[in-house]
C-alpha cells in the first residue's frame, strides 16, 4: 500500500501561513517531523511524497526533508516523490548527490519514475529495466541487459540497499507509484 | 565629538570602503554622524550597508548616531520609495526632510530594503519576490524561464546564512538598474547584509586550525566560498553559496562577499574587479553582493 503525503498541506501546517514555498532549514526540520509522524502512524511501506502544490524548493529544505528524510527512514520506508518539476529536481538532485542518495521520482502524467540522485550508472539502468518490465530476478536482468550475473546481482543489491527496488525472494519489484 | 561619515557620492560595492574607513576603531568611541547630504546615487548594497552600520552601533551600545538625508530631492524620493527611511528610522536620528514612501516602489525595485531576522522573514522575502522576478528576468534580462526559481532560490540561501550564521539580524534589498561604464547591459543585484559576527568568527571554532597562520577574514571567506565549508557539523550544509556559483557560472553573474577586513569575488569575464582583498578598512559583519548581467544574444 502506498501512503500520499500533500507536502503543500503540511508546509502550511509547518510554517502557520499559506506559503507555497518549501525554503528555510527549520521549515524543512518541520515539515520532515510531520512526515516522520504520519508514517510512524500507517501500515504503509511506501510514502509517496506530493510536491503538486509547491512553487519552490531551495536546497536547504531540499536538505532537510529529502536526504534527511531518506537518511533516517532507509531501513523503514520507501519513498517515491511525485508532482515535482523541473527546477525541484535540480534541488533535489543537488542534495541527494552530496550525500551519494537516491530517489524515485515520478514524472507529471506518467508512471515510469526517474532516478534522482547518485547511484553507480549499472544501477541507474538496472532501476530503469526494472521499472519498465516489472519484476525481475537476477537472471531476467542479466538476460535483458547483456549483463554477467555477478554484474546485475551488484546493480540489483545496490538499488536494495538505496530502497529504490522491493526484494521480495529472488525477485526485485519495481516502487509502487499509483 | 561627533565623528562625521560621509556617505561617497555614488555610493556602492566600489565605493563602500572609503565609507567603511570613515568609523576608523570599530566601534568608534565618539557620536557618529551619517551624512549622505550630497549623496546622488546608491545601489542596494550601499542603501543596506547604512543600515548594518546603525544596527552595528546599536548593538555596540552607542549612542543613536545621525543621518543626514540627501539633499535631492530625487535621490531622497527614490530612498524612501526603496523602503530605506522606514527602516532606517529605528537605527538612526532622521536630520533632514523625508518624504513619505509611496504605497509603491519603483519598478526596478524588485524587494524594498526588508529586514531579515528569522526564518519567517526569508519566507515572507521569496514569496514577495516572485511576481517580479519574472518580469525583470525573463522580460528584461533574458533569462530563461527557470531562471526566476534559481534566482529565488539563490536569495533564499542568502537570507539563510544571516538567520544561521550571523546571530543577528540583517537586510536585503534587490533592484535592477543599468551598469553604464562596467558592462553597458541591465543587471539585477541581490544585496544582503548583516552586523553579526562575520565569517571568520562564524568558522573559526571548526576550520581555523587547517589554516593555521594564514587564518583571518580572508581564509574564512575562503573557506565559505570556494571550499563550500560550513560552521555546522551536519554533511548536508554548505551547498547553499555552492549552488549560486554554479548558477552564477552560467549566467556570467557575479557574486562578492565582504567580511571584516577582507572580500572575495567570483569575477565574471566581464568585470575588472580582483578575486581577493584584504586589509581593507573592518566593517562589521557580512555583506553579499550578487549580479545578475542580462544574457547576450549569443547566450540564449
Amino acid at each position: 500500500m502506498i501512503y500520499t503525503i500533500r507536502m503543500g498541506l503540511l508546509l502550511r501546517e509547518a510554517v502557520s501561513a499559506p506559503y507555497r514555498n518549501l525554503v528555510t532549514r527549520p521549515t524543512g526540520a518541520a515539515v520532515r517531523t510531520r512526515i516522520e509522524a504520519t508514517l510512524a502512524n500507517t501500515q504503509c511501506l511506501t510514502a509517496l511524497l506530493d510536491f503538486s502544490d509547491i512553487e519552490l524548493v531551495d536546497l536547504s529544505c531540499a536538505d532537510e526533508v529529502v536526504a534527511k528524510l531518506l537518511l533516517t527512514v532507509r531501513t523503514a520506508y520507501f519513498v517515491v516523490l511525485q508532482g515535482l518539476r523541473e527546477d525541484h529536481h535540480e534541488a533535489i538532485d543537488h542534495v541527494l548527490r552530496h550525500h551519494r542518495l537516491a530517489v524515485a521520482a515520478v514524472p507529471p502524467n506518467s508512471h515510469a519514475p526517474r532516478l534522482l540522485g547518485w547511484v553507480a550508472p549499472d544501477a541507474r539502468e538496472a532501476f530503469a529495466c526494472v521499472s519498465e518490465s516489472g519484476p525481475l530476478d537476477v537472471t531476467g536482468l542479466s538476460r535483458d541487459l547483456g549483463w554477467s550475473v555477478a554484474r546485475s546481482r551488484e546493480a540489483l543489491d545496490e538499488l536494495t540497499v538505496h530502497r529504490l527496488v522491493r526484494p521480495f525472494g529472488d525477485l526485485y519489484y519495481p516502487l509502487p507509484t499509483a | 565629538m561627533t565623528r562625521v561619515i560621509e556617505v561617497p557620492t555614488h555610493f556602492d560595492d566600489r565605493s563602500f570602503d572609503t565609507f567603511a574607513a570613515g568609523f576608523g576603531e570599530w566601534p568608534p568611541s565618539e557620536k557618529v554622524l551619517v551624512d549622505a547630504r550630497a549623496t546622488q546615487w546608491a545601489s542596494p548594497y550601499g542603501l543596506i550597508a547604512i543600515l548594518t552600520a546603525g544596527q552595528a552601533l546599536a548593538e555596540a551600545k552607542r549612542e543613536k548616531p545621525l543621518l543626514t538625508v540627501p539633499t535631492s530631492d530625487e535621490v531622497k524620493r527614490y530612498w524612501a520609495r526603496a523602503g530605506f527611511f522606514n527602516q532606517a528610522a529605528e537605527l538612526f536620528e532622521l536630520h533632514g526632510k523625508v518624504p513619505r514612501s509611496g504605497a509603491t516602489g519603483p519598478s526596478d525595485v524588485l524587494l524594498d530594503v526588508t529586514p531579515v531576522r528569522a526564518s519567517e522573514d526569508v519566507h515572507g522575502v521569496v514569496h514577495k519576490i516572485s511576481e517580479g522576478a519574472s518580469r525583470i528576468l525573463h522580460g528584461e534580462l533574458r533569462l530563461e524561464m527557470k531562471a526566476t526559481l534559481r534566482f529565488s532560490m539563490a536569495l533564499s540561501e542568502a537570507c539563510q546564512n544571516i538567520v544561521e550564521h550571523a546571530g543577528t539580524g540583517g537586510w536585503v534589498a534587490v533592484q535592477a538598474y543599468t551598469f553604464r561604464r562596467r558592462l553597458g547591459r541591465r543587471v539585477v543585484v541581490i544585496a544582503v547584509s548583516d552586523a553579526g559576527v562575520g565569517f571568520r568568527r562564524s568558522l573559526e571554532s571548526a576550520h581555523a586550525k587547517r589554516f593555521g597562520d594564514r587564518w583571518g577574514d580572508g581564509a574564512a571567506l575562503e573557506a565559505a566560498l570556494i571550499q563550500n565549508v560550513s560552521r555546522f557539523r551536519d554533511p548536508g550544509r554548505g551547498q547553499g553559496l555552492a549552488f549560486i556559483k554554479r548558477f552564477l557560472d552560467q549566467w556570467e553573474g557575479k557574486i562578492s562577499i565582504r567580511s571584516g577586513t577582507a572580500r572575495l569575488s567570483i569575477v565574471p569575464p566581464w568585470d575588472e574587479d580582483v578575486p581577493m582583498s584584504d586589509h581593507l578598512p573592518y566593517f562589521p559583519g557580512a555583506q553579499v553582493q550578487i549580479i545578475i548581467p542580462a544574457q547576450e544574444e549569443k547566450s540564449r
